[in-house]
């Protein structure tokens, strides 16, 4: 197994680092897979089954590092899987943004380690500096890769564009603080509902105008508790309830530089939170929905 | 709309609900509310086991629109804290219009809030009501006020934010006298006193008939500390009986003004 890659580019630099970073608040641990083309994060809930992992995002190597070398471990298992502690991994990483070259490799220490040597620019001299992190790594066993596959996820009964993610995670703290559970609806007409329902309040907060990617329905709403809205088509709304702190950890994401969100919602079983970057980075959280 | 709404008991809107916010935030430190509605304008108190009483008072000028119904009494409980979360939908940074609505007696508070820099985003809320705990009546006309201070807000929240935070009691002396106004706290060993006589750039106008000394629990009066922050001038006055009553007044940028004000419960001399 060998893994030795550069990183000259300061764009995807400082990309790298958002992702790691807003990863580390996703979870303690995640899972890196390196193949040939392609390198992936994956967080999944223990004992998950076959639930879908709570993240998985794609990152085109060749985007990022100006030189790529790998080997597997043999010619029928091409890739490689490694158990990493997000959070030292995004500790290690913040001297990213400023440094001028990025050296990751698979190294054996005491410990199978992730290597990264970091150069820094000096501010007073023309010298650099050499920044070195080693941080330990468990080697994933080819039986266990099976829980790291691609989530296959149905087809979702709508696609739409979400709002400004930073606008929707103040709304989102807010209604968290009242109310364990959100639901998020969202209607072939390009409206996004949030809504929190206690005892004390009901609170509702609309978005409109929002670009429909998708929409498969009619939406089955007979066996639902869903209360339809004056002048309203409700088979065209389709939502799901969904654990109000996940959501908001998603919203993390806000700082990475995105083109564009996405919401997938399958009614009533999952929400499915889409980023995509410059950089064409593939960030996708999975939230199951909740079922009283 | 308007034929809609004047059957409500209460209906009420403004441009921004970011003053407001601020204000109630400072007067919450309890879950609940008694919120009435009032011609003359919004008032909601907060009681802390019935030692302080704190309310904001917002007069009607404040609102682009507000109508209460003359025949009916607008009073209910509420969740303060529902509220202020409620108004703050759009997070610290956005700026909202805001339009309330009570329908009648054991209907919800509607409120409807839409942020000013965005448009095609709007929130509803509901926020239950419940029929309101009578509330402490400690305006007492029959008792004669002793002393008034006014002084700077900022100038005073420094003053409180001096003292000493392990201590229970504070003493306030008040007298006609030099030094008009000293305030001791007393710590586990040691006793610390702070003077300010009336010539202080701080005290804006001092009137005190007779020497008196007050003790209150340090904490009560801490409660003040936001609305002091937000506010430009503060009103103390004392009563005979040692009831305090401290009188916030925020000036808006629109030189509408907003208030809040405590009673404070003295300790008794053991």
């Amino acid at each position: 197994m060998k893994f030795r890659a550069v990183m000259v580019d300061p764009g995807p630099m400082r990309e790298l680092t958002h992702i790691v970073n807003t990863i580390s608040k996703l979870s303690k641990e995640c899972v890196l897979r390196l193949s040939d083309d392609k390198i992936y994060f994956i967080v999944s809930e223990d004992n998950s089954g076959p639930t879908p992992p709570v993240l998985w995002c794609e990152i085109s190597q060749s985007n990022f590092f100006s030189e790529y070398q790998m080997i597997g471990i043999d010619e029928d298992h091409k890739d490689i899987y490694l158990g990493i502690v997000s959070a030292s991994l995004a500790k290690s990483l913040v001297t990213l943004k400023t440094a001028k070259m990025l050296k990751i490799k698979l190294t054996k220490k005491q410990c199978p380690c992730l290597t990264l040597d970091i150069e820094m620019p000096s501010s007073i001299s023309q010298q650099t500096r050499q920044v070195s992190h080693d941080i330990p790594v468990v080697v994933v066993p080819r039986k266990l890769w099976g829980e790291f596959n691609e989530p296959k996820i149905p087809q979702p009964d709508i696609s739409i564009e979400l709002p400004p993610l930073k606008q929707l995670r103040n709304t989102i703290d807010r209604m968290k603080t009242m109310s364990s559970d959100i639901i998020i609806s969202a209607s072939a007409e390009g409206r996004l509902t949030l809504q929190i329902k206690t005892d004390t309040a009901k609170v509702s907060t609309r978005f409109r105008g929002l670009n429909v990617e998708s929409f498969e329905g009619p939406i089955d709403h007979s066996d639902s508790e869903t209360e339809s809205q004056t002048c309203e088509d409700i088979s065209k709304i389709c939502s799901c309830r969904i654990d109000a702190k996940k959501f908001s950890m998603f919203l993390n994401a806000e700082q990475i530089s995105h083109n564009r969100t996405l919401c997938h919602i399958i009614h009533k079983r999952l929400v499915v939170l889409q980023l995509h970057t410059k950089e064409n980075v593939d960030f996708q959280c999975f939230i199951m929905g909740i079922v009283y | 709309m308007d034929d809609g709404t004047s059957q409500y008991y209460f209906t009420a809107s403004m441009d921004s609900g970011k003053t407001l916010y601020n204000l109630l935030k400072s007067i919450q430190f309890q879950e609940c509310a008694v919120f009435c509605a009032m011609n003359e304008g919004l008032k909601l108190t907060v009681e802390e086991g019935k030692c302080v009483q704190a309310s904001a008072y917002i007069p009607a000028d404040n609102f682009t629109e507000y109508h209460v119904r003359d025949d009916v009494d607008v009073l209910f409980k509420i969740n303060i804290s529902v509220l202020t979360e409620c108004l703050n939908i759009f997070g610290a940074n956005e700026d909202s219009s805001l339009k309330m609505y009570y329908r009648c007696e054991g209907s919800p508070l509607l409120l409807v809030l839409q942020p000013q820099s965005m448009i095609n985003v709007m929130t509803d809320c509901e926020i239950a009501t419940q029929i309101a705990d009578s509330i402490l009546e400690l305006r007492d006309e029959d008792v004669p006020e002793v002393a008034k201070l006014v002084l700077k807000a900022s100038a005073f929240m420094g003053l409180l934010g001096d003292l000493e935070r392990s201590c229970d009691t504070i003493e306030i002396n008040l007298s006609p006298e030099h030094p008009n106004v000293s305030i001791i706290t007393y710590g586990m060993q040691d006793r610390s006193c702070i003077d300010v006589p009336k010539s202080s750039d701080m005290v804006q106008s001092f009137s005190c008939k007779q020497a008196i000394r007050l003790k209150y629990q340090l904490y009560h009066l801490r409660l003040i500390m936001k609305a002091l922050a937000i506010s430009s001038k503060v009103v103390l006055r004392s009563s005979s009986n040692g009831l305090l009553l401290i009188q916030l007044k925020l000036e808006k940028e629109d030189q509408r003004q907003m208030f809040t004000e405590f009673f404070i419960l003295p300790l008794l001399d053991d």
